[in-house]
């Protein structure tokens, strides 16, 4: 029963937002997608942090990765819009991988820090090589050229054409996010949250779990690395640093932890308060800080949280 | 050079028409004031700008505010843009180039700006340009110096909606040089910053310099992240390399910091010269008051003191009247891009982006910093900027330029085609 509101859910919003592609505003259409892309960073975020207990505080790293690939694949080598993608998802997998390796021993704070300073070192190098990365100034001058499907030709310059690629690739995410988090290997995952040492006696090998957590994770936030750089065509070092880190968890804390519409709920209030706030005043930072306190403060369990439990709460009295 | 009320030609024909007007009946012709003659320019002409208004560098954006605001309320006060009102919002860039494409489109689709300007850094300028070429605005640089700019994206891209108001590293980096070869010294170090900006200016100083004097030798480099505050290893290293003369394109609240630390390290009593091609701004000049050193060269984007001419004046002690402030470069250029726009509006007759790209391309326009003429190749404004030797004066709180030296754009200036040595100083003619 459950479920089956759940799938209508997903599914009108997966039609709204088709919908939103074909008649909505230019602008409309760039925060439609600037929240897509956040929420597909944030689905994978909060696969290792919601579902699996890991805090990572590195994984712009692996946004940047994504990012970089698929700028470096747009400059060096192809500009197919899908083999820049799927270059900056080899880049960001492999990342995840490597930095996963050493990560996953750990937990709790160690994990944290071993994170952060995994991303900060990959921050460092796109900051420093400045050959390869374009240092502070990044790589620019990244274009969306037509997707060639050997017939005819798929173009994606115009925001409304692009935005159907964002979406295909958001309703993907949302679809195996959900897949993963049902299948025994997600049961595992959050079995491994609960009791590490009850999930290892029962049989499974929690670092190898741990890390096949991270590496999705790291691939997701690949995905919405790539698809950043061709919404804003150019890669940006700060994607690396670990300002940009705190993003999804701060999106994942707001949505709510451990839920599929956390991180998209957590998306879509990060992205819409900046934009309210910024029209406000110039001196959004502050008000966006005080706004986010608010809520992380007021909505215990975020805001998809506090609503489940008001529901929950409503349903149990009109029960009663 | 505000347009004070009308001129004679304009009277007469605003006055034929209204008699034309009465003539035909007011069923025909309905003119709605005085610029009934313009009324094809329909609503407020919306200029979106953008600056650093956070962090070390705020205080740019606090000058950019002043200049933008003062010619808003001028241009206003003596009957807008053709008639029209002209109305600015002010965003923060924050400096980073995602932030600036989120301003740019916010601008554009979802406030309606006709007009974009600012903009501080150019890593940001060079990832917006493409972008303008989406949105199809005129986007009217007032600070970002990087000549790829204007050279790539404008002049071998055809990016034709960028135009840009101030001096490019041509005045940091070529014209120092030409100032450079006249002084007595052989060895130059530089810290600078650690980007886009200060790897080209650097560059250009060392091509153009040692092209002039091949005696001269480039000894020491040291390049300070965005965001240092604490330069003392830099001057460390340059101190040890032992150069005869300092060049550093530091900038705002950088530069300030480099120079106070500098001080403290005795680095001003080593090097016998100091070039600092953005030492004359004024937040920098009010930031260091009588802690910048004498006889040190610097330079900007403007000097408030140049041209010595009753415009300028004038302008100055407007400009002082209305803040209390001595203005900025970047105030005279946000100031001045508001006046380009409402010449190019009124001369085009209408806001449509291709029509006033037509007329600011080779138009020509008086402002406080002189006669300014945007080269039709590039889109970028010629006009001359002085180097000049710091001095006390008791009239000001702050240093000002004692002996000056003005390199001519002509002759600073890269050229068309942009391509070879050809195109770049030092020129033959």
């Amino acid at each position: 029963m459950q479920n089956r509101q759940a799938y209508l859910a997903a599914a009108a919003l997966l039609v709204g937002l088709a919908l939103l592609g074909l008649w909505g505003e230019r602008f409309l259409l760039y925060l439609a997608m600037r929240v897509m892309i956040l929420a597909i960073f944030a689905l994978g975020f909060d696969l290792l942090f919601g579902r699996t207990g890991l805090l990572s505080f590195g994984h712009g790293a692996f946004y940047a990765g994504g990012a970089y690939g698929t700028a470096l694949c747009y400059l060096h080598l192809s500009k197919d819009p899908l083999l820049c993608l799927l270059a900056g998802l080899l880049l960001a997998t492999a990342l995840a991988l490597i930095v996963g390796f050493f990560c996953v021993r750990h937990t709790e704070i160690y994990f944290a820090m071993l994170t952060l300073a995994f991303g900060m070192m990959i921050f460092s190098l796109v900051w420093n090589l400045r050959e390869i990365t374009g240092g502070d100034d990044g790589l620019v001058g990244i274009s969306r050229q037509a997707i060639n499907l050997g017939l005819a030709k798929l173009p994606l310059r115009k925001e409304g054409q692009f935005y159907f690629l964002v979406l295909s690739c958001f309703g993907l995410v949302l679809y195996a996010v959900h897949r993963i988090r049902s299948s025994p290997f997600g049961l595992i995952l959050a079995g491994i949250r609960e009791n590490h040492l009850r999930a290892e006696f029962a049989g499974a090998n929690i670092k190898n779990y741990r890390l096949a957590a991270f590496v999705i994770s790291g691939f997701l936030a690949g995905l919405a690395g790539g698809l950043g750089v061709l919404l804003e065509s150019n890669a940006a070092p700060f994607a690396a640093h670990w300002s940009h880190s705190s993003e999804p968890v701060l999106v994942s804390l707001i949505g709510g932890l451990n839920t599929l519409a956390g991180p998209l709920v957590g998306s879509f209030v990060f992205i819409v308060l900046k934009e309210v706030v910024m029209r406000v005043t110039p001196y959004w930072m502050l008000w966006f800080g005080v706004v986010l306190l608010v809520i992380l403060l007021g909505f215990r369990g975020g805001v998809v949280g506090t609503l489940a439990q008001a529901l929950g709460r409503g349903a149990k009295e009109a029960r009663s | 050079m505000a347009k004070k009320g009308m001129s004679r030609r304009q009277f007469m024909k605003a006055g034929l028409l209204t008699a034309a007007a009465a003539a035909l009946g007011p069923g025909v012709l309905k003119p709605t004031g005085l610029w009934a003659a313009e009324t094809k320019i329909k609503g407020p002409v919306k200029v979106g700008y953008q600056t650093v208004m956070s962090g070390t560098l705020a205080g740019y954006g606090e000058f950019h505010k002043m200049g933008a605001q003062m010619a808003v309320e001028e241009i206003n006060a003596a009957g807008g843009i053709g008639g029209v009102k002209l109305e600015m919002e002010l965003r923060d860039s924050t400096l980073k180039a995602p932030d600036a494409i989120q301003n740019a489109r916010y601008f554009v689709d979802s406030w309606g700006a006709d007009f974009l300007a600012g903009v501080d850094s150019s890593g940001q300028a060079l990832a917006l340009a493409p972008v303008m070429a989406e949105l199809d605005r005129v986007l009217m640089v007032t600070h970002a110096a990087t000549e790829k700019l204007t050279e790539e994206h404008v002049f071998k891209n055809g990016v034709r909606q960028v135009f840009r108001m101030v001096t490019p590293t041509y005045q940091d980096g070529y014209a120092a040089a030409i100032v450079a070869k006249d002084l007595p010294i052989k060895t130059w170090a530089t810290i600078s910053p650690k980007y886009e900006y200060g790897f080209t200016c650097w560059e250009m100083f060392k091509s153009t310099l040692a092209a002039l004097r091949p005696d001269v030798t480039f000894t020491a480099e040291s390049w300070a992240p965005f965001g240092t505050t604490d330069f003392r290893s830099h001057i460390n290293t340059i101190m040890d390399a032992k150069p005869e003369g300092l060049y550093s394109v530091e900038w705002a609240g950088e530069l300030i910091t480099m120079v106070k630390q500098g001080q403290q390290a005795g680095l001003f009593k080593q090097v016998k010269e100091v070039m600092l091609p953005v030492g004359a701004a004024m937040d920098v000049l009010e930031g260091l008051g009588q802690e910048l050193p004498d006889n040190i060269w610097v330079s900007g984007r403007y000097y408030f003191l140049y041209p010595t001419n009753q415009a300028n004046n004038d302008w100055v002690g407007r400009f002082h009247k209305r803040w209390q402030h001595y203005p900025a470069y970047v105030s005279e250029a946000a100031y001045s891009t508001m006046y380009a726009f409402k010449k190019a509006v009124e001369a085009a007759g209408s806001k449509d982006t291709k029509a006033v790209i037509g007329a600011l391309e080779g138009m020509s326009l008086d402002t406080p910093a002189g006669t300014r003429v945007f080269r039709k190749e590039d889109h970028q404004a010629m006009y001359d900027v002085p180097w000049g030797l710091t001095k006390s004066d008791p009239k000001y709180p702050f240093k000002i330029m004692g002996k000056q030296v003005v390199v001519p754009a002509l002759a600073c200036f890269a050229r068309p085609p942009f391509d070879g040595p050809a195109s770049k100083p030092p020129f033959k003619s």
